[in-house]
């Protein structure tokens, strides 16, 4: 057993990482995505690569999976015909939301349709406190029939029990649940409390009719890929990542796959941070852009800064507040709508924009010669020389530069009286600024001072972006990891097990002690350990993590604070010090003498650190035996709109320590590394590409 | 229009990107006032606004999210700064500010801090911050007030911070005279700080694209904002349109009127024949009936474009002084969102049939209810509850269900309110039947019934309205349902204050948007949605839209 398996499903492509720990070699290896059942290239991935590499199944000791199945269900809407119960009087939460306006211009605003219709929700007498003290005893029978009703009238197939307050009192809840798992067996069952025992009802409520909505079709996907590799002959274990980096096994995910909504895309962060400690970088900016939206996070001290609060299929161009909310932890990731795909066009002030309409996969660009006659980012980004037509993924696809030159001059060129040349840079750089606008306001929301940062590149057009991105920013580093292209399936191999349970609780420091204080955390922490433990995990494992949401009383938000050491009891005196501390740091003004609340209790648990350390290599690379064996050439590119002779090199056949002087395009299967004139690039003891910016 | 020289520098690329630089710039400086605010108000409602100007004291660009009652008042407020300290005694690191309804934002709870912008030891430009504060003294957030005294700490325009760092005796002063002083003062250095950040980044900027001064660029932005502006304003028909409405007032209705006229592409706003003021806190001084008026213009035409001082070039709005939309002091103006909130849904009304595409029908509106009493635990209670009624249909979108107009709030959660107050909710669910009836029906309104379980009396003081007059519909549709208050069972006013004693309920049944088109043209489809979803019942789609029948 000396190997493990990464598999991360894309949209367009699933990419695979092999992990051989004897050697410390990773081998890579791609597969176009079945997207009516993505299970088949996962399958289909494993047994050709491990054929490729000699390797039996029998020595594989664990398959860690990423995979955007949950989201893209939200998506597009597909998942099961889901019920709800909820507490009398309450049965139209879910269409209120929050009665706030995200646009307050645009009039004709949409709001996303609830997971769950209004005539599948049922109403169930009962009312639990906001002190959990049963106000109004549960009329139990009342709930069966509703039940009963919404399996024979509606189909459901799944159902979320929403009643409120019940993250302080779920007894109710659990009697439903309890009810339901005798009488009806068959559906899927996600009761509020435990799926997000947190206040605010709206946002609990639809966290949890995301998980019914979406756990039957993932249930079946899990079974699907444990079938499938039982039948193939692994006995190792299968990992599922988590939103927030860890990993789970299968039968905690099958009961929480809303924890799954950005699965893959935070094992690439996760990758991102793993590059940052090897290289001991404090602040890391990491940045993916792919076909159709770009993903951007921020790494400190070398780790991912995290979130609970999501949101999820929004309806309006990538707006705050236009999608559906989803309280789970999670790496805090912008998406932002620029990828490849995205479509130049003219707006109402007479000027270029680009994005975030994307031209997709179908017809896609328009040099990809399928029809697509409007001009996207990748049709700029060839005619300005980025991009080899005759090497775009490996060569597996030739594209068409005069096609792309004419959606140009007839969509963007003609109408702004613009040279070609100068409309497809506007169209990179306009790009460009977008995402730097992005990393702005994210980072300057979160007080991060990016300006002395490192971006960490990867993705299919993410390292062709990056470097006049980082210059916007005043960024001085640029770094293109090895494997960019399939750095999500790396980063699977950089997870460790890990779980959070969060509870909310309005308890005054006052009002406790240091022993009281360790007895609200103890259930949590056991609660957490769980499923660590049901992987096998002893104590001694796992490591404990614990934050707090606290504020003056009076104050209308919370601050997190991160309680020290191991011992809660021991910690406790030290609150008011650390809350103090940080809300003088947040808000520039000296702290007050109010009394101290904690609202959200925070346990995440963390497992043993994973085998993938820094020093390993990817098969195939370096493989020239001089500096100058990996310059293949060069090519004309339009840096500025103004033609330039850059170097062309293959990165697979760079070697340690080599130095590129840019202008220079670094040419790998799945991407474009583009060094910007006047910079150098160096290539690090693990092939890494780390380009410095001149000030 | 002219096209100056100076900004034909600037092609259909480098604009797009300097000019959405500019705003983003704004929307970072949003971003660390947000961040460093102590309020609620700040960091959940966005009762906030960051602007940048040039030296001829033209607003550029405007952080993104900033609610309507800030358009176009910056400038205005940076006139009358610039009169009291000129331009050449601005040094860097000056804040220069003031809360006066009158050449801030129409009332005392919103303070204008202004920093001058230096490249070196050149004045380039402005940025300017503007937010609401959670108590400013007097009689506290209401429209309770007789006369402007009685509503607080008025500050002229003042030197508030003399190289960044905050007058000490206008602290002092601060904090002797409001209630909450650490969180007032708090969301003070919050502004003092976005100021600070906020030049160095334009400067950089100029530096990254070698601009000397910000002149060109701002000529350009204001050139292809007003063509815009112009093209969009041009497709309106020539003509003098006009609206006359009531609203509820303490004593008897208020006429409200306005007259809109579009000559090409320049379009004027009156408000004459509008009552006189009131002496309670609901005057609205001019500026605040300026923003809501280009507010209103900026929905019809071009949503998506950036507020700047080109956009609204071609509109000029006026109402005679002393009327309630041109209060003059010393009239209270505490709560004048209460009557400024009418001006969009009045132009609306106007160019109903000049405009039947792009217009409005009236908002059912929100309801603001103040509670204060002492919760279950002991502890003070002071806060604002709040709740939506419907939003007005659009030809071709039904108004959304329980969402605010034309102002903007976000709801306490059931959970969090119970939580904080010791209170109960009842009940909270959509009203059927309550949108008004179009061919666009208008949206839902809600029925909310708190119950006082603290054990303590509670005061309660209300500022609704749309309980006598309904939010109406246009070209045939039919208004949304009207708003009642209830305390146990009985209607009140719903502006006025009341002692919950423990176990009493207050139920508040929230307005309905107004419809659009005639009820006859409504889709079947839409009409069964509505049936199935419980927006209205068969009953109701019998009466108002002659369904089954």
């Amino acid at each position: 057993m000396t190997h493990r398996i990464g598999v991360d499903i894309g949209g367009t492509f699933t990419d695979f990482a092999l992990f051989d720990e004897s050697s410390a070699q990773i081998a890579i290896h791609k597969q176009l995505t079945t997207p009516d059942d993505p299970s088949r290239a996962v399958l289909e991935g494993v047994t050709v690569m491990l054929r490729d590499n000699g390797v039996t199944i029998a020595d594989v000791e664990s398959l860690a999976h990423g995979t955007t199945l949950v989201t893209n269900a939200l998506i597009e809407r597909k998942g099961a015909v889901t019920g709800m119960l909820v507490t009398r009087n309450f049965l139209d939460v879910p269409d209120m939301a929050r009665e706030q306006r995200y646009d307050l211009f645009d009039l004709r605003l949409t709001f996303p349709e609830p997971l769950v219709p209004r005539n599948r929700r049922r109403e169930i007498s009962e009312r639990v406190g906001y002190d959990g003290a049963v106000a109004e005893a549960l009329e139990l029978s009342e709930a069966e029939d509703a039940v009963r009703d919404l399996v024979d009238n509606a189909g459901i197939k799944a159902l979320a029990i929403c009643m409120l307050h019940s993250y302080a009192n779920p007894t109710h809840e659990r009697a439903i649940e309890g009810m339901v798992r005798e009488k009806f067996p068959d559906l899927h069952l996600s009761s509020s409390a435990d799926v997000y025992a947190g206040m605010g009802e709206w946002e609990r409520w639809t966290t949890t009719s995301m998980n019914a909505y979406t756990q039957p079709l993932f249930d079946s996907y899990l079974s699907r890929i444990e079938n499938g590799l039982a039948d193939l002959g692994f006995a190792g274990k299968l990992y599922i990542m988590t939103s927030s980096g860890g990993m789970l096994l299968p039968e905690t995910a099958r009961r929480y796959p809303v924890r799954m909504l950005e699965s893959g895309p935070a094992a690439g962060v996760l990758m991102s941070a793993f590059h940052g400690r090897a290289l001991n970088l404090d602040n890391i900016l990491s940045f993916d852009l792919g076909g159709t939206t770009a993903k951007g996070a921020l790494v400190r001290g070398g780790e991912p800064l995290k979130t609970d609060q999501m949101e999820v299929a929004r309806v309006h161009d990538f707006k705050r507040g236009s999608g559906l909310p989803a309280r789970v932890p999670s790496i805090d990731m912008i998406e932002i709508g620029a990828g490849g795909g995205s479509i130049a066009w003219i707006d109402e002030r007479g000027l270029l924009k680009v994005g975030p309409k994307s031209a997709g996969a179908d017809p896609g660009p328009a040099c990809y010669g399928q029809g697509g006659k409007q001009a996207s980012l990748t049709d700029a980004n060839l005619m300005l020389g980025f991009l080899d037509p005759n090497f775009f993924l490996g060569g597996a696809m030739t594209l068409d530069k005069a096609a792309a030159e004419r959606a140009i001059k007839e969509t963007v060129s003609a109408p702004l009286g613009l040279s070609a040349m100068r409309a497809a840079w506007g169209m990179h750089d306009i790009a460009n600024e977008d995402v730097a606008r992005a990393f702005r306001i994210h980072a300057s929301e979160r007080g991060f001072d990016y300006r002395q940062a490192t971006m960490i590149a990867f993705g299919g057009s993410g390292p062709l972006q990056a470097m006049a991105i980082a210059a916007k920013l005043n960024i001085p580093r640029v770094i293109f990891p090895i494997g960019a292209g399939v750095m999500s399936a790396m980063g699977l191999l950089a997870s460790p097990l890990s779980f959070e349970q969060a509870q909310t609780r309005r308890t005054f420091l006052e009002d406790i002690n240091p022993e009281a204080f360790a007895e609200i955390l103890a259930p949590l922490t056991k609660a957490a350990k769980q499923p660590l433990l049901a992987a096998g995990l002893s104590h001694a494992d796992i490591r404990p993590h614990i934050r707090l949401d606290m504020r003056y009383f009076g104050q209308g938000h919370e601050i997190e604070v991160t309680v020290p050491g191991d011992d809660p009891a021991k910690a406790f005196s030290a609150l008011p010090g650390l809350f103090a501390a940080r809300y003088t740091s947040l808000f520039g003004v000296a702290p007050m003498d109010e009394s101290l609340e904690v609202v959200t209790w925070k346990v995440e648990v963390v497992g043993p650190p994973p085998p993938l350390q820094s020093g390993y290599r990817v098969t195939g690379s370096g493989s020239a035996a001089t500096a100058s064996e990996a310059r293949k050439g060069t090519r004309t590119c339009g840096f500025g709109g103004s033609p330039v002779e850059a170097s062309v090199y293959d990165r697979y056949a760079l070697i340690s320590g080599q130095t590129i002087i840019g202008p220079a395009l670094i040419e790998e299967r799945e991407s474009t590394c583009v060094i910007t004139p006047g910079n150098r690039a160096t290539v690090d003891g693990a092939l890494n590409i780390v380009a410095e910016l001149e000030a | 229009m002219k096209t100056s020289a100076s900004s034909q520098q600037f092609d259909a690329v480098s604009l797009s990107i300097m000019w959405d630089r500019m705003v983003a710039i704004a929307d970072e400086i949003v971003s660390t006032l947000v961040r460093t605010s102590f309020s609620t108000i700040v960091r959940d409602s966005y009762d906030l606004s960051v602007v940048i100007m040039d030296t001829k004291g033209r607003l550029m660009a405007q952080g993104t999210y900033a609610v309507p009652v800030f358009i176009g008042t910056a400038p205005r407020t940076l006139r009358y700064m610039l009169e009291r300290f000129p331009p050449e005694t601005l040094r860097p690191g000056d804040i220069i500010a003031t809360n006066d309804p009158w050449i801030g934002t129409g009332h005392m709870f919103d303070i204008s801090m202004m920093r001058p912008i230096f490249k070196g030891d050149r004045l380039v430009g402005y940025t300017m911050s503007i937010t609401h504060l959670p108590d400013i003294g007097g009689l506290g957030f209401g429209a309770a007030a007789r006369e402007i005294y009685h509503e607080g700490l008025r500050l002229p325009i003042c030197r508030f911070a003399k190289d960044g760092v905050m007058d000490p005796f206008l602290e002092e002063l601060i904090r002797t005279n409001v209630r909450v002083p650490e969180q007032v003062i708090g969301d003070l250095v919050a502004n003092i700080a976005c100021n600070e950040v906020g030049g160095p980044m334009v400067t950089s900027f100029m530096e990254e694209y070698g601009l000397e001064s910000l002149e060109p660029l701002s000529d350009a932005i204001g050139e292809h904002s007003e063509r815009a502006m112009r093209v969009k304003l041009g497709e309106i028909a020539d003509g003098r349109y006009e609206n006359h409405i009531e609203i509820e007032g303490t004593d008897g209705p208020i006429p409200m009127a306005c007259s809109v006229e579009i000559k090409g592409s320049d379009v004027s706003v009156d408000f004459s024949g509008t009552g006189g003021c009131v002496p309670r806190g609901i005057n609205v001084p001019f500026c605040y009936t300026n923003a809501m008026a280009l507010y209103a213009m900026k929905c019809l035409t071009i949503p998506a474009l950036p507020n700047n001082s080109g956009a609204v070039t071609p509109i000029k709005v006026s109402a005679p002084e002393g009327c309630l939309l041109n209060a003059q002091p010393p009239f209270p103006t505490g709560g004048r969102h209460a009557i400024g909130h009418f001006v969009p849904g009045l132009i609306f009304g106007a160019l109903a049939e000049a405009a039947p595409d792009k217009i409005q029908a009236d908002c059912g509106m929100m309801d603001l209810m103040t509670i204060q009493g002492t919760h279950r635990d002991g502890r003070g209670i002071s806060t604002i509850y709040f709740a939506s009624g419907g939003f007005g249909a659009l030809s071709g979108a039904d108004g959304g269900d329980c969402v605010p107009g034309p102002s903007n709030m976000a709801v306490v959660p059931v959970e969090v309110w119970e939580t904080i107050t010791g209170t109960t909710v009842e009940k909270k669910s959509m009203v059927p039947d309550s949108g008004g009836p179009g061919a666009w029906r208008g949206g839902t309104g809600q029925e909310v019934v708190l119950r006082n379980d603290t054990g303590h009396p509670l005061t309660i003081f209300c500022m609704a309205n749309r309980t006598e007059f309904p939010p109406l519909g246009y070209l045939g549709g039919k208004p949304g349902a009207r708003r009642v208050h209830r305390l146990n069972d009985t209607e009140v006013d719903a502006k006025g204050s009341y002692i919950l004693a423990p176990g009493d309920r207050i139920a508040m049944t929230e307005a309905g948007g107004g419809g659009i088109g005639d009820p006859k043209d409504r889709e079947l489809a839409l009409i069964e949605r509505d049936i199935a979803q419980g927006r209205v019942t068969k009953e109701g789609a019998a009466r108002d839209y002659g369904f089954g029948g």
